[in-house]
């Protein structure tokens, strides 16, 4: 009657973890797949994209056990010892992020950052006015010539690093299936409970 | 056994959490705005009282973010060891169950039957559960009752319920 409490399901991530994790993947769906580069709201979003990684990333130093860096340092031996474990059907517990998606969640977080920084960066204000005229004034300008070459580095950047993130959050999603595969534990509904739930056949 | 028993800590820390994630993003959010239009202000007309002020501004938000970081930190932890001690002390409530069962000496059984009763499954619950008649579990019931030096099943519980109080009641009553 005591061995209840063997299989209680174990918290690792909270409330705020899984809220900017959720947030910064339907930004960067929303801004890479969907929404016109153009558009105003591809600039909300992309404001948006950077609070929530501002947020996380603070998160990461004040946060709770599993959320903080210390918790999943990015180590290539690690990474490349976790791959050996997978190979040889061996599953280790991670009490957070694998070494293998440390890695992956520092690549996302970097061009995040890159993609959100420049993209601000091209806006001489954070927000251009909502007001109708500052709109079509926006819409207009990429049929102007460019004569800042800083702006143009800039957009390069920005478009370069938007592509890689969303090749890298592909990546992200195959190693989710992946993983959950081979462990036998569900990482997509970890990620949207909260809770870890070990498979029955697998405690060590 | 534990069949319809909720998980403790799924209920209002958990939705205070978060509602504060909640809160701090929005935070987050303002904080970004205001630190990018410090920053193209500064660029652009340098440091006035203007800028100044609004750079304090920016820098509090921030602090604010942190601030309140460190509260929901705070709050989630508290969570967690409320949670664990709980469950700590459902264990240590069922092995103290254990332990009167095992002094009175109740059959197998019997300690189930009895572990039901102290559920509030009533008789026919408890024979349908067991696959009994419920002559049986009533006999049992009966058996169980003398062992443990009572007269009924409200007596029974009041055992346990004195035990949870910590004091020895029932000798005053």
């Amino acid at each position: 009657m005591a061995t209840e409490a063997g299989n209680r399901p174990v918290r690792i991530w909270d409330p705020l973890v899984r809220l900017t994790h959720w947030g910064v993947a339907i930004a960067v769906l929303l801004n890479g797949l969907v929404i016109d580069e153009h558009a105003l709201a591809h600039i909300w979003i992309g404001y948006v994209a950077l609070g929530l990684l501002a947020l996380r990333v603070m998160w990461g130093f004040v946060g709770t056990a599993p959320a903080r860096f210390s918790a999943f340092p990015p180590s290539l031996s690690a990474a490349l010892g976790h791959i050996g474990d997978l190979m040889t059907g061996r599953h280790r517990r991670h009490d957070s992020h694998n070494p293998l998606g440390a890695l992956m969640v520092y690549a996302l977080w970097g061009s995040l950052a890159l993609v959100s920084v420049t993209g601000v960066m091209m806006e001489s204000s954070p927000f251009p006015a909502a007001s109708d005229a500052r709109v079509e004034q926006y819409e207009t300008r990429e049929e102007d010539e460019h004569d800042d070459e800083g702006e143009e580095i800039l957009e390069e950047v920005h478009e370069v690093f938007a592509n890689l993130l969303l090749l890298l959050a592909a990546l992200h999603v195959g190693g989710v299936i992946l993983e959950s595969r081979l462990s036998g534990v569900n990482l997509a509904r970890q990620m949207v409970t909260g809770l870890r739930e070990t498979p029955r056949s697998r405690r060590e | 056994m534990t069949a319809g028993r909720k998980d403790p800590g799924h209920g209002a820390g958990d939705r205070r959490a978060a509602i504060l994630a909640v809160l701090l993003a929005v935070q987050a959010l303002c904080a970004v705005f205001f630190v990018g239009d410090v920053i193209t202000d500064f660029g652009r007309v340098g440091l006035d009282l203007h800028t100044a002020f609004e750079a304090l501004v920016a820098l509090m938000l921030v602090a604010g973010v942190v601030l309140g970081g460190l509260e929901m930190r705070r709050t989630l932890e508290r969570n967690q060891r409320a949670e664990a001690a709980l469950s700590v002390a459902s264990g240590a409530f069922v092995e103290l169950i254990d332990s009167y069962f095992a002094r009175w000496k109740l059959t197998p059984a019997e300690s189930d039957v009895a572990m039901l009763a102290l559920k509030g499954f009533d008789v026919a619950e408890i024979a349908g559960f067991r696959n009994a008649a419920q002559g049986t579990v009533r006999a049992q019931l009966a058996r169980i009752y003398a062992k443990a030096g009572v007269s009924n099943r409200t007596q029974l519980v009041g055992l346990f319920v004195e035990e949870l109080m910590g004091g020895r009641v029932h000798n005053a009553v």
